[in-house]
């Protein structure tokens, strides 16, 4: 009797229910397909709705996290007291040198009378959650709309590069890491200046490519970004060349990507582009007066006027 | 005045229809921590659909369609997933399963694991295809092999969580006839 129902009402009804919730979910996917920016609003909004509802319990969690982190390293102390010894001496000669830098770099500064980029304003935010996986690498700041952040500008911890901005929530945004396989910055590698594209793998050091000339390329050199594409300003330190046991050239991050908790967000402003080429090259030409115009011994162009025809 | 009362079955049932959408949060919450920025090599299984195939195999009304549907779509969203896709998926893989569940009860863990492993390889490939046929960039094949691995392994654990902490179990023999007698 009971099993007589459910065939003949309830499973087409269900078969009905689930097929409506697949073409739903496809419609979804396809609608992400078409009109990705909306939907993609919706999810930064949604973000913005779920994660900052978990941060009272992901704050202590973090920090009972790094107490018990804290606490495995003083069973290392002795070796650390160790090792930080040698550092310091170290440390201590690379002091020594810094400060002669210091000095010469102030003298020469005050000779040129440089000035750092005046529009490099920073926003600092805090990471709230690590929304990353495996797949896609990426970290959520407690900043958004709300404190004037943009899509596309660069990210930095104290040190480096960390990443740009994608997604933006009204307080929430999400920085996509130079190590997700999404991230390509145009950068510059010094000595050498050659251009490259730093294209991440979602490896801990992403490769370097499109190098013109790799023979060129030496592990140890320093990676800056080189402003090209106008999206991020120049010579921000990315990090340096390493070579990666697949010999291709990859780059160790300067940023410390271990504890990201602190990132600045650079204010990139629009860069001024060039769109009339003939004013760089020669001042455009005055307008010409009406009238037949008589070449001059000297070349110079002069209108004939009545009277003043010298014949 | 027995309808007023609240009936014990179906409390049980809102119960672990309530449990589901806490383990799908839990999951997600530490999936979020800010723990291992950037360090994570291997992909966590995908433990809401593991645990979604777990029950209904055992009991197929704790898992309503809608429920799934939408807990694997905030998914989608939350870990940067194309969204709708794994959860269509998910959902066709959950009524296969259904489909299936009356007819497993009697057979032996091991067939029960092949079915729900057959799934979720058809529904990483499917992911793929999909994928491929709208142009969509995809994460490497390894990774996304190394995830089925991960699910499937998991799937064991789960279901052993399920039956004996959580009291997910197969409907016995005398069960049947107390429901047949309160509906």
């Amino acid at each position: 009797m009971d099993r007589n129902i459910n065939d003949t009402y309830i499973r087409p009804v269900r078969r009905l229910l689930v097929g409506l919730v697949v073409l739903v979910l496809m419609g979804l996917f396809i609608l992400w397909r078409i009109d990705s920016p909306r939907v993609e609003q919706f999810r930064a909004a949604l973000v913005d709705r779920i994660v900052p509802s978990f941060e009272w319990a992901l704050v202590p969690v973090t920090r009972v996290a790094g107490m018990v982190e804290g606490f495995q390293s003083y069973n290392r102390i002795y070796e650390q007291n160790q090792e930080l010894r040698r550092e310091l001496r170290q440390m201590q000669a690379w002091k020594e040198a810094a400060l002669q830098l210091e000095q010469k770099n102030a003298r020469l500064l005050s000779l040129n009378n440089v000035r750092l980029d005046p529009k490099l304003t920073h926003v600092t935010g805090v990471v709230l959650a690590d929304s990353g996986s495996p797949f896609r690498q990426s970290v959520l700041l407690n900043v958004g709309e709300r404190d004037g952040i943009k899509d596309g500008w660069a990210t930095m911890d104290g040190i480096g590069l960390v990443g740009r901005i994608s997604g933006v929530g009204r307080t929430t945004s999400r920085v996509i890491l130079l190590t997700d396989s999404n991230s390509r910055i145009p950068v510059t590698i010094q000595p050498s200046g050659q251009r490259a594209m730093l294209s991440g793998d979602n490896t801990a050091a992403p490769p370097l490519e499109f190098v013109e000339n790799p023979e060129l390329i030496r592990p140890g050199d320093r990676v800056v970004t080189s402003g090209d594409g106008g999206l991020f300003p120049a010579d921000l330190l990315v990090g340096q060349v390493v070579l990666g046991p697949d010999r291709r050239s990859r780059v160790a991050l300067a940023a410390d990507y271990g504890r990201l908790s602190y990132l600045r967000v650079l204010r990139s402003h629009a860069t001024e582009t060039v769109d009339d080429p003939g004013s760089l090259i020669a001042p455009i030409p005055p307008a010409l007066p009406l009238g037949p115009v008589l070449p001059l011994a000297d070349g110079l162009l002069l209108p004939v006027t009545n009277g003043a025809g010298d014949g | 005045m027995g309808q007023a009362m609240v009936d014990p079955l179906v409390l049980r049932r809102w119960f672990y229809r309530l449990l589901l959408p806490l383990i799908a949060t839990v999951f997600l919450f530490f999936h979020l921590l800010p723990l291992r920025v950037g360090a994570a090599q291997w992909p966590a299984p995908d433990l809401l659909v593991v645990f979604a195939f777990a029950w209904v195999m055992r009991r197929p009304e704790y898992v309503p369609v809608v429920l799934v549907a939408v807990l694997v779509v905030i998914h989608d969203m939350l870990f940067l997933r194309p969204p709708g896709v794994w959860a269509a998926l998910s959902v066709i893989g959950l009524e296969f399963l259904r489909a299936r569940a009356g007819a497993a009860r009697d057979l032996p863990f091991w067939v029960e694991w092949a079915q729900v492993t057959g799934v979720l390889v058809a529904m990483t490939l499917g992911n793929r295809l999909i994928l491929a046929l709208f142009m969509v960039e995809r994460a490497g094949l390894g990774l996304s092999l190394l995830q089925l691995m991960m699910s499937i392994a998991a799937y064991p654990l789960v279901v052993f969580l399920s039956v004996n902490l959580l009291g997910v179990r197969r409907i016995g023999p005398g069960e049947i006839d107390r429901i047949r007698t309160r509906s």
